[in-house]
């Protein structure tokens, strides 16, 4: 049975209708221990049938291990969006409920290369010569959530610097504990700086500023 | 658990593609019903409009899960899907759409001023539409414990308490909807009430009293909330008694109702004293060419039709606004960018 209802796949075909380029799905899963891969395989499946600019791949975690550490996926589910080139978007866990939103979104900004984020703060991505990692919590359940990792996502674009992950809170308990995960979205920027709810663009630049800074002490 | 069954559509905060411009027509500052709608007419009236579409893009429509009674959709309409297509439609008409919130404003004289996180704007006029946040305890703890262990979203967060014990603060139907919910992930849920009986109504009351892991504390208010790094339990008096007590909890969820937001337009629109902005039937604030829609200047009906209808009187009326105003005339001419009075 298809997971996406007729409806929901109208509305995505025309959401995917300019898609600006191709784009790879490199989807990872496991045969046991993953409750939730055989539903993502499903929904990756589903969605590369909407565009013709989607190519699905998927990958055994552990058979295809090499493949995963290329790509620096160290836990499944894992989709891996990949467009003209690997803009280090990467999607952890079912991106259902609310966070199917944050998906299709990556798809699209990754087809194009672009992103929304404007000229002058895509200009101070673009200065960022460091390696920045964005881990955006999320539940599907919650409604806040897309805005945090759609504007991850487009940083990781803006900068071969930054890759941003969207993590499903509930799938992975022990990363939501080592984090201190109790609400959110919660954003962590490089294991040290932490942004509780969604954030508005300026002040995330603010906290990434703060993450560079923090890290270019610790050079020092 | 299974929470993968429903895939949706949601509205985000768009973006522009290129730097704005620096002086608009009008500037709608918010992104829920009411300000989506107000740039809807703004759009189709040719107003060179900005949406700043805040912190939470839909406002308290896209997080209701069904909107049952917006006129037009028998079927009902998910909160969000509703909120993303008022904001197409806005952007249909042409109204610029942007991620970001404003931080200062200066209503003095126009242009208005209003700077955001990432940069300044100004406006000829401006709609506020900022909507209604979650009430806020304002007691010691609460800002020190936000997010780490507070929260006002049972739906987002039940989840990292899962075998926990959690106390829910209010008595209204937000407050024991929520509880409810918790009661799907907490071991146990005490309800901390101010009052000895709820305000919920009738269906909500039954099936909280039928909760086995629902346990009311009646007439007594939360005076600290405590932790370590994170929160550990909450400090409470007892209204009628002056009894005060200390209560282990993992986590507080807090449904006191809503309150305006407003904090930005103190000293520059006239308030009421609970905070709403004051308007008039046009929705004209305080100071001409600022209107105000939504649930910022109402704290009677709350609804998103109502909020829709208030932001489409707003943009009317700054359309009239705008025709009259007497300054640079060419301003108004749509694609003269940054004109400087």
């Amino acid at each position: 049975m298809a997971i996406l209802d007729d409806s929901i796949r109208a509305q995505v075909v025309e959401f995917f209708q300019d898609l600006a380029g191709p784009v790879r799905l490199v989807m990872f899963t496991q045969e046991s221990n993953c409750e939730l891969c055989p539903e993502t395989r499903q929904l990756v499946e589903e969605i590369g049938e909407l565009s013709d600019k989607i190519t699905v791949e998927v990958h055994d975690y552990v058979a295809d291990r090499a493949r995963a550490d290329e790509l620096g996926i160290d836990k499944v589910p894992a989709i891996a969006v990949i467009g003209a080139e690997d803009y280090g978007v990467r999607l952890y866990g079912i991106p259902a409920g609310y966070e199917f939103t944050s998906f299709v979104h990556a798809i699209r900004s990754v087809a194009a290369g672009t992103t929304d984020l404007g000229a002058e703060v895509e200009a101070e991505l673009a200065q960022v010569a460091e390696p920045l990692h964005l881990q955006v919590f999320v539940t599907p359940t919650c409604p806040y959530c897309p805005q945090a990792v759609v504007m991850a996502h487009q940083m990781a674009i803006a900068s071969p610097y930054i890759r941003a992950d969207m993590i499903e809170a509930t799938e992975f308990p022990e990363l939501s504990m080592k984090y201190q995960v109790m609400g959110v979205p919660r954003t962590v920027i490089n294991e040290i700086v932490h942004i509780e709810g969604a954030a508005p663009l300026g002040m995330m630049m603010d906290r990434i500023r703060e993450a560079l800074q923090h890290s270019g002490e610790v050079a020092a | 658990m299974k929470m993968s069954s429903s895939f949706a559509l949601t509205p985000l905060g768009g973006g522009e593609e290129e730097a704005a411009p620096a002086l608009y027509d009008l500037i709608i500052l918010g992104g829920g019903p009411a300000g989506l709608t107000a740039a809807i007419y703004a759009g189709r009236a040719a107003l060179k409009t900005l949406v700043l579409l805040g912190t939470s893009p839909g406002g308290q429509a896209a997080s209701t899960e069904t909107v049952e009674n917006f006129p037009g959709f028998p079927d009902g309409v998910g909160g969000a899907e509703l909120a993303r297509r008022m904001q197409e439609q806005a952007e249909r008409f042409g109204a610029e759409t942007v991620a970001d919130a404003a931080t200062a404003v200066d209503f003095s004289a126009p242009p208005f001023t209003v700077k955001t996180f990432s940069r300044t704007y100004r406006a000829r006029s401006v709609i506020v539409a900022t909507g209604a946040v979650p009430k806020r305890l304002g007691v010691p703890g609460e800002a020190a414990f936000w997010g780490r262990g507070i929260s006002t979203c049972a739906t987002c967060d039940g989840f990292f308490y899962r075998g926990k014990k959690v106390a829910v603060v209010g008595g209204g139907d937000s407050a024991v909807d929520e509880a409810l919910v918790l009661t799907k992930y907490a071991d146990q849920v005490f309800v901390i009430h101010r009052r000895d009986q709820l305000r919920a109504t009738r269906i909500y009351q039954d099936r909280a009293f039928a909760n086995p892991k629902i346990r009311f504390i009646w007439d007594t208010v939360v005076e600290e909330i405590v932790g370590d790094r994170v929160v550990t339990g909450v400090r409470l008096r007892n209204v009628k008694t002056g009894e005060q007590s200390l209560l282990d909890v993992d986590g507080v969820f807090i449904y006191i109702g809503m309150q305006p937001a407003t904090d930005l337009f103190k000293g520059q629109l006239a308030l009421d004293e609970w905070g709403y902005i004051l308007t008039d039937r046009q929705r004209h604030t305080s100071v001409p060419g600022v209107f105000a829609a939504g649930d910022v200047q109402d704290y009677l009906y709350r609804q998103v039709v109502v909020a829709a209808a208030s932001g489409a009187i707003a943009a009317m009326e700054a359309e009239k606004f705008l025709g009259e105003f007497p300054h640079p005339k060419i301003a108004l001419e749509k694609g003269k960018e940054g004109a400087v009075c």
